[in-house]
């Protein structure tokens, strides 16, 4: 078994709305070990995406993590912060969320890295698409001369600017070195003639293409840890196919980590060594693969694997699970098992929050029936609770 | 066999570019893009046939042509034995009332600011329905139908005065589902219906759409991008690539022994919800799909098929043709650029042989050999030169494909494929005239 580079421990990250406060994610628990791809698949709302976003501290107002701790593997800062802030320190490893917001910042980029869903809206569609990338080694490169600052370039826009950019001497951001390294780092992600197309705008490019050049972007401070957000959802299923090649090659060949998010139970399969199953802000059950796949303890991991149309074997109804995604909204939410109104199994134990169970130090599920076996005598009538 | 109940023909819909007046006074020629290219098919009463295709294909814009809510650009539908295209307005209207679509994205097909009582009695007052409701007033009976329709696709007759923003994704596909069926039509074509729903909520309506064909006969044409869907749904497919009909078959038939290697690649694409899953590594299809404003001639696939056969006297193997065509194709979209390959193998611009060979690591994806490796050397000796032209024909005359020259056509038989692979073969033919005698003796 690989070691941990990341420990997520009761991360909890809310939103304050107008209209209540959200609870995104609650007390979600996980490790990524060395080299491995975790999963985190989920349906719409149920917190997936909120999840990687805090592991890699980019929560924005109204929403911030209220609580938790990410510890991170780090020899280096380890021993940096032992002496000054202990708490945030634990042998090898420090948690992300005690350390200085500078510090917490510099992590982006040689640590930790992030692939977006939409590579269409994740670029700048003023700038060159080499030049973006350029501006991201640029940033790693100014960091590891002077640690801690990572300003990155603000662009302006006007008539100033166009006058200043006019007169004044081409006061560009990227120097040529890390243009030369971009082009490199197309060329690592499969783009044909790289010199040329680092050249193009991002609309020039196709979105497989444009989520490679992302790819390569997010590769350009040679993390440890790829977060990857739906990163082929917006693809095309032969598109799909390459990128799914890709991210296998470069985690394979680099030796990173891939926290991979998806709702797509597919890729989840193909990719992912182990697997964490959301639902309503909760990782639910989490597990080797074979485990989450092949014996599902969760009502609502079965009714996941239970509702997608099988493409081998077409001869069995769908069994969907009745209802819809609950509301996330602090004073809505029960104070019982989240999936008690959905579950086919709900009993009266479920009317009230249900700790994570251990089933054998690898398979954690957050069910009474991991406990106890289903009883139908003791039931709660779900169309009445479901009223409530 | 019976009569169908939906015959298109030579379908074809193009969309053109620089088609303004200002243009023409400039004396710009016009673009055409062509959505749909001439594509042919039946659809029985009673039977659901899937369209699938990646984004681009072409499936939505058939499905909305074909029922002439955009003006085909040629070929002909019929619908009950008549002629959608050369309706008259009285006509067309009665043909809506048969045929009728439900929509991809359930957030703006709905209008937000009518109840959902309103928008399913919607297509019901346009049409004059009812006549006459007896003591009710019309009002009152379309409300009633309305409610009625809600309960049947699975919501309540209690929440006709709610507007769609309070309802869930799956929930407004219900309704527009229930909307389409306000005019108990034949026909529905189903535009993607559940590829924006999440899975659970998306086996919900799968579940309900087979219900109410059961109870109404309902015919379809269910276009969709996922192919695990399509095979639940579908009696029969047909899979488009770049507004052609690659492949057409029973889908038991099609998913099982795919013939075309579009279909072939598609399916092998598609990641399994199971543990036998985990590290397959797909042979992923190369590149991207073309531009449908200049769809490569011959087999519009032949730019990324793993199949794609070579010229007769030439004797090469499957995986370094497929380089060479990538190479040739790289040449025609100015993916090669010999400024870059001089710079990295000679910036003196002397050494020729280095230059092929950086350019042989940069863009053949194969080691080459023989006859082969001095076609293409000669041809990237143009290119050194500078001269692209005669590079790309000393490439073209010793490697053209069969498929780049000829269209594939569809043909006739009961599971078609538009490919060469299976053209002349008259064995294949054969054996599936047979089986399709054996299926209609079965009926």
């Amino acid at each position: 078994m690989a070691d941990p580079i990341l420990k997520v421990r009761d991360l909890t990250t809310r939103f304050f709305t107008e209209e209540g406060q959200v609870n995104a994610v609650e007390h979600v628990s996980f490790d990524v070990e060395d080299g491995e791809i975790f999963g985190i698949v989920g349906e719409s709302g149920s917190g997936k995406s909120v999840t990687a976003l805090s592991v890699i501290d980019l929560i924005e107002s109204p929403g911030r993590v209220t609580d938790g701790e990410i510890w991170y593997r780090n020899e280096t800062l380890a021993d940096e912060f032992r002496g000054s802030t202990p708490d945030a320190v634990d042998g090898d490893f420090v948690d992300v969320r005690r350390l200085p917001k500078g510090v917490r910042r510099s992590l982006r980029g040689p640590s930790f890295s992030m692939v977006f869903q939409d590579p269409m809206s994740s670029f700048n569609p003023s700038l060159t698409v080499g030049e973006q990338i350029a501006e991201a080694v640029e940033v790693q490169r100014r960091a590891r001369s002077n640690p801690r600052s990572t300003r990155s370039r603000t662009q302006g826009y006007g008539l100033g600017k166009l006058v200043a950019d006019t007169l004044l001497p081409s006061q560009r951001y990227v120097s040529d070195e890390s243009m030369d390294r971009a082009v490199e780092l197309l060329d690592q992600v499969g783009i044909p003639d790289p010199e040329d197309r680092a050249e193009e705008y991002p609309h020039q490019f196709s979105g497989g293409m444009l989520q490679r050049a992302m790819i390569a972007q997010a590769l350009a401070g040679e993390p440890d840890i790829l977060v990857a957000d739906e990163p082929t959802t917006a693809l095309d299923v032969t598109i799909q196919a390459q990128i799914l090649n890709l991210l296998r090659d470069l985690q394979e060949h680099e030796g990173m980590s891939i926290l991979m998010i998806t709702h797509d139970l597919g890729v989840i399969a193909r990719m992912c060594d182990r697997v964490g199953v959301m639902y309503a802000g909760e990782i639910v059950e989490r597990g080797p693969l074979s485990d989450i796949f092949d014996n599902p303890v969760h009502p609502y991991t079965q009714g996941l694997l239970g509702s997608i149309p099988d493409v081998d074997d077409p001869s069995t109804r769908l069994e969907p699970i009745s209802g819809n995604v609950p509301s996330l909204i602090d004073s809505e939410m029960p104070n019982a098992c989240y999936f008690a109104d959905r579950c086919p199994n709900a009993m009266n134990d479920c009317l009230t929050r249900i700790p994570e169970y251990e089933l054998d130090g690898r398979h954690s599920v957050r069910c009474v029936l991991a406990e106890r076996e289903y009883d139908p005598n003791d039931a709660i009538d779900t169309e009445v609770y479901a009223d409530d | 066999m019976t009569d169908s109940l939906l015959e298109v023909r030579d379908l074809q819909k193009y969309y053109f570019e620089r088609d303004t007046f200002v243009d023409s006074l400039l004396g710009r020629e016009r673009r055409s893009v062509k959505a749909v290219d001439g594509i042919s098919f039946d659809i029985q009463p009673g039977e659901t046939l899937g369209l699938v295709g990646e984004s681009g294909c072409g499936k939505s814009t058939t499905g909305e042509t074909l029922l002439r809510l955009r003006e085909a650009t040629g070929g002909s539908v019929r619908f009950d034995g008549e002629n959608v295209f050369e309706m008259d307005s009285d006509e067309l209207k009665a043909f809506r009332k048969d045929a009728q679509i439900v929509f991809q994205d359930p957030f703006s097909s709905l209008d937000p600011r009518m109840t959902i009582g309103d928008i399913i009695a919607e297509p019901l007052k346009i049409h004059g329905i009812p006549e006459g409701a007896g003591d009710q007033s019309k009002r009152e009976w379309r409300r009633d139908k309305a409610g009625e329709l809600l309960e049947r696709v699975g919501l309540s007759a209690n929440q006709l005065d709610r507007y769609p923003h309070e309802f869930s994704g799956g929930q407004r596909q219900r309704i527009g589902i229930a909307r389409a069926l306000a005019l108990e039509p034949d026909f529905i074509v189903l535009d993607e219906p559940v590829s924006a729903l999440d899975v659970s909520v998306q086996a919900q309506v799968l579940n309900l759409l087979d219900d109410l064909q059961d109870d109404f006969g309902l015919t379809y044409l269910f276009i969709a991008h996922d192919l695990s869907v399509v095979r639940h749904i579908c009696d029969r497919v047909a899979v488009m690539y770049l507004g052609n009909i690659v492949e057409l078959g029973p889908t038991d038939e099609l998913f099982e022994s795919p013939k075309h290697p579009y279909t072939q690649a598609l399916l092998e694409s598609v990641p399994r919800p199971s543990t036998a899953e985990h590290g397959r590594r797909v042979e992923a299809l190369s590149g991207d799909v073309p531009s449908p404003r200049n769809p490569p001639s011959g087999c519009r696939f032949r730019t990324r098929c793993p199949k794609v056969i070579p010229p007769d006297d030439l004797n090469i193997d499957q995986a370094t043709y497929r380089a060479v065509m990538d190479l040739r194709d790289a040449l025609v979209v100015g993916d090669v650029n010999p400024d870059h390959i001089w710079e990295a193998a000679d910036p003196e611009r002397v050494d020729e042989e280095a230059f092929i060979e950086e350019a042989r690591s940069r863009h053949v994806a194969a080691e080459l050999r023989g006859e082969v490796a001095g076609a293409v050397d000669t041809a990237l000796g143009h290119l050194a030169e500078g001269d692209e032209e005669r590079a790309r024909e000393t490439l073209r005359r010793r490697f053209e494909s069969p498929c780049e020259t000829r269209r594939p056509a569809v043909g006739d038989a009961p599971h078609p494929a538009a490919c060469h692979l299976f053209e002349g073969s008259d064995e294949v033919t054969v054996i599936e005239t047979n089986e399709s005698a054996a299926i209609e003796a079965d009926d």
